[in-house]
């Protein structure tokens, strides 16, 4: 194997600091409780601190393996990289593939809700209320952000840095208020021992409550943008996987227990707990957060007035990074023979990869028609009922959205552990806890428990998830199926293999990567290790 | 500005340390007990964690 090595093309400018890591990743994850936590309520009712807790113990673990796949191989190709270099190059679009499901939901998920936060202030803009308008505000977004990526305009990281640090701030002062002077431990204690769901109603709530914690691939989205990768994002990625859990936590506690500043009386006048507002009514689902802070205390008048604001600003932040992430997934993929090469092509004029923005904002768009299509034509909205539980327009995107999460999770702790067996020369500044020592292949490797119990808790979503949700279970398997044909005629027609992999240059990728992440200590490493292995197997001593 | 991020740590493991002693005042509740802790637990640890990190810049300068 050379050290040395070469460049093909222009590369991504390593600028972004430690902060600016934690905000592009918490911009994108943090944004994510904002749409699940009503959902969640709605479903999971009494349970719905603990279907958080479950679905946040699997996200500790997808965490952790991000973390370690990230800083040991900073490239931007996120989870479809990772799985391609430790299953293949068919498990590795299948990954990239349900990434990019999830991209494109994104899309579409988190403009709807940024106009539900919206209609918070602006009651015009309610679904149930006036469904055209809605439609035409949400297409209009979708549509506004795949022009601006195409003309190559994107929010800045300091932008980001802002907007994080603002939500932060704002999610701990209500958490905090929230705690102090309206939480009430009977409530909670009361809400989960007389509104336990049954048990298919605590699977549906587990599978939305992953969607709170969605958005990791952003970690490695920014690795080949960080300087020294292998140090900075262990760092970083420790404190926002912590801070994404405390606050999902936190949230669903307090909704449980809180005690309205205001008192929230049904149509017969009835007396209801706060979390009792969120079933069958989705125009609250979409905007949790925003009721819930206007319910603190004193606090609450302010908080009503900009919390909408700020959970509009950051759902579209997150909205866009959809955009984005799912033209550069598309790129990685491409570049690596996964996707045709028409994904590659970059605008003359605005260098950007227009082709892709378009092709996948247009997917995000008949994504949107489906979703609203119930509430614009009652029609259809008979046909949801009977064939599909009569589910809403959040409900469907958040049904797809869990899919393609729970999919791409579940091969990356399958990659993860492939890498692990397959490259333990690779140097680690960070890997998972508990690793069994054993040999494969004549080398010492280290098996990743956690990555086990992490695949156990993501697949078993996944089962929750093509269980309980009606549109999911058809929707979500169809875009797989559509892509692995895809797949299969686009390697047929290049003449590559179709199940088997590619030939790769693993080493040499590796060496490259660490040069140009700036690791270069970790560079000398392993082509020692790699040249150690070597006169092992050939039987010299090293 | 480590001074400031060093007690909000600090104030972090502290409110963790409370809402672990008061969640285990209600073992009694069962399973309700359990986000609780977990979210308790988080928060030293984020503590902790951050802790470790100003150590880790104080060093540096």
């Amino acid at each position: 194997m050379s050290a040395k090595t070469r460049t093909a093309g222009p590369e991504l400018r390593r600028s972004v600091t430690p902060w600016g890591s934690f905000s592009w990743g918490y911009s994108d994850v943090g944004a994510d409780i904002f749409v699940g936590l009503g959902l969640v309520l709605a479903w999971a009712a009494g349970a719905s601190n603990v279907a958080f807790l479950f679905a946040g113990v699997v996200y500790v673990c997808i965490g952790l393996a991000y973390t370690e796949l990230a800083s040991t191989y900073p490239v931007a190709g996120g989870g479809q990289y990772f799985v391609m270099r430790g299953l293949g190059d068919l498990f590795g679009f299948i990954a990239g593939w349900a990434v990019l499901l999830d991209f494109t939901i994104d899309v579409t998920l988190f403009a709807w809700s940024s106009v539900d936060y919206t209609s918070q202030l602006i009651p015009a803009l309610v679904n149930s209320i006036h469904p055209w308008l809605h439609f035409i505000v949400v297409l209009s977004l979708v549509l506004g952000l795949c022009l601006l990526n195409v003309i190559g305009v994107r929010e800045s990281t300091a932008f980001n840095g802002f907007v994080s640090a603002l939500d932060v701030l704002s999610e701990t002062l209500i958490l905090c208020l929230g705690f102090l002077f309206a939480f009430r431990p009977s409530l909670l204690v009361h809400a989960m021992q007389f509104n336990w769901p049954t048990p298919y109603e605590l699977m549906l709530g587990t599978s939305l409550a992953i969607v709170s914690f969605v958005g990791l691939e952003s970690i490695s989205q920014a690795a080949q943008e960080t300087q020294r990768p292998a140090s900075i994002i262990p760092r970083t990625s420790v404190s926002l996987i912590l801070t994404i859990l405390i606050f999902a936590l936190a949230y669903s506690n307090l909704a449980l227990g809180l005690h309205p500043w205001h008192p929230i009386a049904d149509a017969s006048g009835h007396s209801l707990q706060f979390w009792q507002i969120f079933p069958h009514n989705s125009d609250n689902q979409g905007k949790a957060v925003a009721l819930l802070a206007a319910q603190v205390p004193y606090y609450g008048v302010i908080a009503a007035l900009y919390v909408p604001v700020l959970g509009a600003v950051l759902l579209l932040i997150s909205s866009n990074s959809g955009v984005f992430g799912s033209s550069r997934i598309a790129y990685a993929m491409s570049r690596s023979n996964l996707l045709p090469s028409i994904f590659q092509h970059v605008h003359r004029r605005f260098r950007t990869p227009a082709i892709s923005i378009v092709f996948f904002s247009t997917i995000a768009v008949v994504e949107l028609i489906f979703a609203a299509a119930p509430a614009l034509y009652p029609a259809v909205a008979s046909l949801y009922a009977r064939f599909f539980h009569g589910e809403n327009g959040l409900g469907f995107l958040a049904d797809l959205y869990a899919f393609g999460a729970a999919t791409s999770y579940s091969f990356v702790f399958l990659g993860l552990i492939g890498l692990r067996l397959r490259d333990p020369l690779s140097p680690r500044k960070f890997k998972i806890p508990l690793n069994v020592p054993m040999r494969f292949h004549g080398e010492r490797v280290e098996f990743p428990l956690i990555a086990v119990i992490g695949f156990i808790g993501i697949f078993s979503i996944l089962l929750f998830t093509l269980r309980t949700h009606a549109l999911g279970r058809i929707f979500g398997p169809s875009w797989l199926l559509l892509g692995i044909l895809l797949y299969l005629v686009y390697r047929r027609h290049r003449r590559l293999p179709l199940l088997r992999s590619q030939k790769h240059d693993w080493r040499e990728a590796q060496v490259e990567i660490l040069r140009s992440s700036g690791e270069l200590e970790l560079m000398d490493e392993y082509i020692a290790n790699v040249k150690a292995s070597d006169a092992r197997r050939a039987g010299k001593p090293s | 500005m480590l001074i400031v991020r060093g007690a909000l740590a600090v104030a972090m493991i502290l409110c963790g340390i409370v809402i672990l002693a008061r969640t285990l005042t209600m073992l009694g509740a069962g399973l309700a007990i359990l986000p609780g802790v977990v979210l308790a637990v988080a928060m030293i640890a984020l503590g902790l964690h951050r802790l470790s990190l100003i150590r880790r810049a104080r060093k540096a300068t």
